[in-house]
């Protein structure tokens, strides 16, 4: 059996077909790899079922604070053995110079029978008793003496239990070590160890790409589109006066798509300088006559949030008069709804114009056509619909797979000479457009529209970029 | 949009006999009717608010007969001269100048019939009667009301019994106390008098624009109508009355004339209009080169009378098709008669070279620049809320622009700086993987005369180590980049800020936006763990004009 291994396994694995068994410090030792590195080798190893890892708790010990005293001046009862060396002292004699250590001193010398006591007055005495050898508590602490030493290691565990008694004469140290060894699967394994091939199967870490936001991307796609097909961007303030949005749209001032519950007016904002005076006078003059009442110029002045991209378009046509020209308008609209996930109050629109002698409905229609086989949609038909600016006015259905239905996509038609005279356009404007996100929404495959300003890191790091 | 059920078998009965439920339905959307809902037994179509006519299965029958071929041309309105007559007094000319008024008789209401009659009425008040400010109907069981009848006004004391009521109430208490008083009333602007209809036997018919009398109640049992319309205008009320009318006699009732005077009124005449359609114009706007006659017979699908002549086609429109302004909007009735599945796309042959806007270019360069330098770009609306935008931020902005009656709390100002959105998302991916780097490109908004609208690129980083230097670095290379400007921080203080951490962006010593380590408050406010660094430049006047 032959696996591809790192250069560190197989090191490691080198190591333990020798030793059987190790630690990462022996692993340091015998395969000159840093610690970390042994450490990671060892998990790798572990997770590919190649070696075997325990876990083992050591307590190690050494002398505390007492216990160093004592080594370099001894035990209160070697002191004490050390006193009546030159022969018997009485206690007040003794007690003057081991102070508090004097009771645990007699205790354990009698204890180890190195000394008597003659009771007498005024004061008993203390004499020798014999040699004074080594107590196994000292044995001890000679064999500690200022190193850290393996609990496993200790003979006399009776001496440790007396020392652990005495404050602070004994310090433990509980350490945790892992031991390596090759499991049954790794001994069937050959290692190369000549080439440097690593594990291209393993799994690596997620590297997130910064990128242009998604919705955007439809955006830039669309706007490609309409460049293609020969048309030229004009771009248009957000906050418009009504004039522009509505007026100039042939919308009388009192229909219903002017009130506040759809549009979203700006409170106390009044545009003054917005269109020529002629402007002004034609388009009061096309809705007095086609509406019948009394225009008013303040109501015109109201300054909205655009609810589409064709007071952008008409204003440039306009302004500019062109006999032949494609132009398109493409930004944000707003829209005073309640926000579900179909409708959002802010989005984006497109809006196509051509203008010329010879234009057509069928002429719309085949840009239309064009449009959406460009963005990869086939199946499309047209529904008559009704919009208050175009005269004939048509609606585009596509099918959608996915959902398995005809969606309503963009609306077009031709702009009213309601629209066009008054504003001196005197030729035919095939207007088309719609919102963006009804597109994008089926690019990405979303249900709900609100996804698209989440601004959700994890989808905007993960959607596919190009589909 | 509003939309109407319709019940297929009753609309199949209204088509005629030559037309099936599968033929309906084929034909239903090209009658430029959006199929809402459909069950086995009923339709929910949505239609256009300047097609009236199609709020009822009566009206709806008339344009299928049309496109289907079972009867074309327009449907004549046949008004006999009745024995009934309406007086106007002069007082209405202050406050709702105008009536107009029809009988219909020998008809049968089912409870089917009644529901598309309210919904016609809903409509019409709703689209051409602005709210009934404009127009308002009301509907009578004629049999319950002794002619002559007079419109003319009251006072306030007045007393009748309105409909759905069986006490009587004076025009004070309706007005405050009842719904429709209370949301119709300011039509009639404090007046201190009010519109009323009697009868010759002193009884209330109606108080427009605000609810009938109960005695004129309309029910299963009544057959013969009363129809009235009150307006402002008075062609806006004969327009309704002709829908009205032309709905009625399709049901099936027999109108009858009632004579109008005084006060400038007079009896509706409800006549038809006549516009001359030129074949050329038909067919450049539509590409096709459709004969006179062919045209004509297209139009006659549509219900209009069309007689084709050389190069002209004459045409005769019903009142009720108040949506036709001129001879464009007969264009739109030839495409439907001729039908759009009949029209074949072409590409027009005119050659034009596109091009982005200088300023879209500039900014999708710079897009690509932030994305460069490890930045994703965020989307953010422009409607913003007070909330996010200026208390969570510590900013404070005295020139708020502000939204009229917004339906949504998220969207009340127009923001004025892109940094705090950007918060806003950082503090919606806290448990994303760090770091988090983030750019949006956008319009900020600014009062001025009335409004100005400036581009501003912000860019935003998160992680444990992000420091002032990383921010301006990042910042500095974007200009440098891509523009060539070169910039410098001025020391600055700003509330969203750490104090000594913030500076002022400069170039050619003009200051065009702000940078610096976001203030831990503020950080908490987002409830966002890690250190924020931000910068916000404006472009307008330093990338383009």
């Amino acid at each position: 059996m032959s696996q591809v291994l790192h250069p560190i396994e197989k090191q490691i694995i080198k190591s333990l077909k020798e030793s059987k068994s190790s630690t990462p410090e022996k692993l340091v030792e015998s395969t000159k790899l840093s610690i970390d590195q042994v450490r990671r080798g060892m998990e790798w190893l572990k997770l590919k079922g190649l070696a075997d890892i325990q876990e083992i708790e050591k307590t190690f010990l050494r002398l505390g604070k007492n216990g160093l005293d004592a080594k370099n001046n001894g035990l209160p009862e070697r002191k004490l053995v050390n006193e009546i060396q030159e022969g018997p002292k009485s206690f007040e004699e003794i007690r003057n110079v081991l102070k508090s250590d004097f009771n645990a001193a007699i205790a354990n010398a009698k204890k180890n029978d190195w000394i008597q006591i003659e009771k007498g007055e005024p004061s008993s005495k203390i004499s020798l008793k014999g040699k004074a050898l080594p107590s196994p508590e000292e044995k001890l602490i000679d064999f500690l003496g200022a190193e850290e030493k393996l609990v496993n290691d200790i003979e006399d565990i009776e001496a440790l239990t007396l020392l652990k008694k005495r404050p602070d004469f004994i310090t433990e140290n509980f350490t945790k070590f892992k031991t390596i060894s090759l499991s049954e699967k790794a001994k069937d394994i050959d290692v190369d160890y000549s080439t440097g091939a690593i594990d291209v199967e393993a799994k690596v870490p997620v590297t997130y790409v910064a990128r242009i936001h998604p919705l955007k991307e439809t955006i830039n796609e669309i706007r490609e589109i309409f460049v293609s097909l020969g048309f030229s961007e004009v771009l248009g303030n957000l906050a418009q006066p009504s004039f522009w949005n509505f007026d100039a749209l042939f919308t009388p001032q009192d229909h219903p798509a002017r009130e506040m519950q759809d549009t979203f007016y700006l409170k106390d904002m009044k545009a003054s300088k917005f269109a020529t005076s002629t402007q002004i006078n034609q388009v009061s003059r096309s809705h007095k006559k086609g509406w019948r009442y009394d225009w008013n110029m303040s109501e015109a002045q109201r300054m909205a949030l655009r609810t589409h991209t064709t007071c952008v378009t008409i204003k440039h046509l306009a302004d500019n008069k062109p006999d032949e020209s494609r132009i398109f308008s493409l930004g944000r609209v707003f829209r005073n709804e309640k926000v579900s996930y179909k409708h959002l109050a802010e989005f984006n629109q497109v809006e196509g114009v051509v203008i010329g002698k010879n234009v057509t409905l069928r002429d719309l229609m085949g840009l239309q056509e064009e449009f959406y086989r460009r963005i990869g949609l086939t199946k499309i038909k047209f529904w008559p619909t009704f919009f208050p600016y175009t005269e004939p006015s048509l609606q585009s259905m596509v099918y959608n797979d996915r959902l398995g239905k005809w969606i309503e996509l963009f609306g077009m038609g031709i702009f009213r000479p309601e629209v066009t005279k008054p504003l001196g356009i005197t030729k035919p404007v095939l207007a088309w457009g719609g919102g963006i996100e009804r597109i994008a929404m089926l690019k990405y495959g979303l249900d709900d529209v609100r996804e698209f300003y989440n601004n959700n890191l994890n989808w905007l790091r993960s959607a596919t970029k190009c589909q | 949009m509003p939309v109407v059920q319709l019940y297929l078998d009753r609309l199949q009965k209204l088509v005629g006999k030559k037309s099936n439920n599968n033929k309906i339905l084929s034909k239903i959307p090209f009658l430029g009717l959006d199929i809402e809902e459909k069950t086995k037994e009923y339709l929910r179509v949505e239609y256009s608010p300047n097609r009236p006519d199609y709020a009822t299965d009566f009206g709806i029958a008339l344009g299928l007969q049309g496109l289907l071929g079972i009867k074309k041309g327009m449907p004549k309105l046949s008004i006999k001269k009745g024995n009934y007559s309406l007086k106007v007094d002069s007082s209405v000319q202050k406050i709702r100048p105008y009536v107009t008024s029809i009988v219909a008789k020998n008809g049968i209401l089912d409870d089917e019939t009644i529901q598309q009659l309210i919904s016609l009425q809903e409509d019409l008040h709703f689209g051409i009667g602005r709210r009934r400010k404009k127009t308002s109907i009301g509907i009578h069981d004629l049999d319950r009301i002794v002619f002559p009848i007079k419109y003319t006004t009251v006072t306030k004391n007045h007393k009748f019994v309105p409909f759905d009521s069986s006490n009587a109430s004076s025009i004070t208490e309706i007005l405050e106390k009842t719904e429709v008083g209370q949301q119709y009333g300011s039509i009639l602007n404090n007046s201190s008098k009010v519109p009323i209809i009697l009868d010759a036997a002193g009884n209330t018919i109606s108080f427009p624009p605000i609810i009938n009398s109960a005695l004129t109640k309309v029910s299963t049992k009544t057959k013969n109508l009363l129809i009235e319309v009150t307006a402002t205008e008075k062609n806006a009320a004969e327009d309704t009355l002709a829908v009205l009318a032309t709905t009625l006699q399709a049901a099936g009732f027999q109108l009858f004339s009632v004579t109008i005077s005084g006060a400038n009124n007079s009896t509706p005449l409800l006549k038809p209009r006549k516009i001359i359609l030129s074949a050329e114009l038909v067919n450049n706007t539509l590409g096709l080169n459709l004969s006179s006659s062919m045209i004509a017979n297209s139009l006659r699908k549509c219900r209009i009378d069309a007689v084709a002549k050389t190069n002209k086609i004459s045409c005769i429109i019903p009142r009720f098709r108040f949506d036709i302004f001129g001879p464009m909007d007969l264009v739109e009735e030839v495409v439907l008669g001729y039908g759009i599945e009949n029209l074949k796309p072409s590409l027009p042959t005119s050659i034009s070279v596109g091009q982005k806007n200088a300023i879209t270019k500039v900014l999708d360069s710079l897009s690509l620049i932030m994305i460069g330098l490890g930045y994703t770009e965020a989307l953010n609306s422009s409607l913003v809320s007070n909330k996010i935008q200026n208390e969570l931020t510590n900013r404070s902005n005295s020139e708020v622009i502000q939204v009229i009656e917004s339906k949504s709390l998220e969207h009340t100002i127009l923001r004025d700086a892109i940094m705090p959105g950007l918060l806003e998302n950082l503090s919606k991916n806290v448990h994303e993987q760090y770091p988090q780097k983030l750019f949006e490109i956008g319009t900020v908004f600014l009062k001025a005369n009335p409004i100005r609208e400036d581009t501003h690129l912000a860019g935003i980083s998160a992680h444990k180590d992000t420091n002032f230097s990383e921010i301006k670095s990042i910042l500095q290379s974007s200009l440098k980049i891509g523009f060539n400007i070169e910039c410098e921080t001025k020391t600055s203080s700003n509330p969203i800020f750490s104090e000594g951490r913030m500076a002022n962006i400069l170039v050619n010593n003009k200051i065009v936006g702000v940078l610096g380590e976001i203030d831990p408050k503020v950080i908490d406010n987002f409830k966002i763990r890690v250190p924020v660094t931000a910068f916000e430049i404006q472009l307008s006047g330093l990338i383009f004009d």
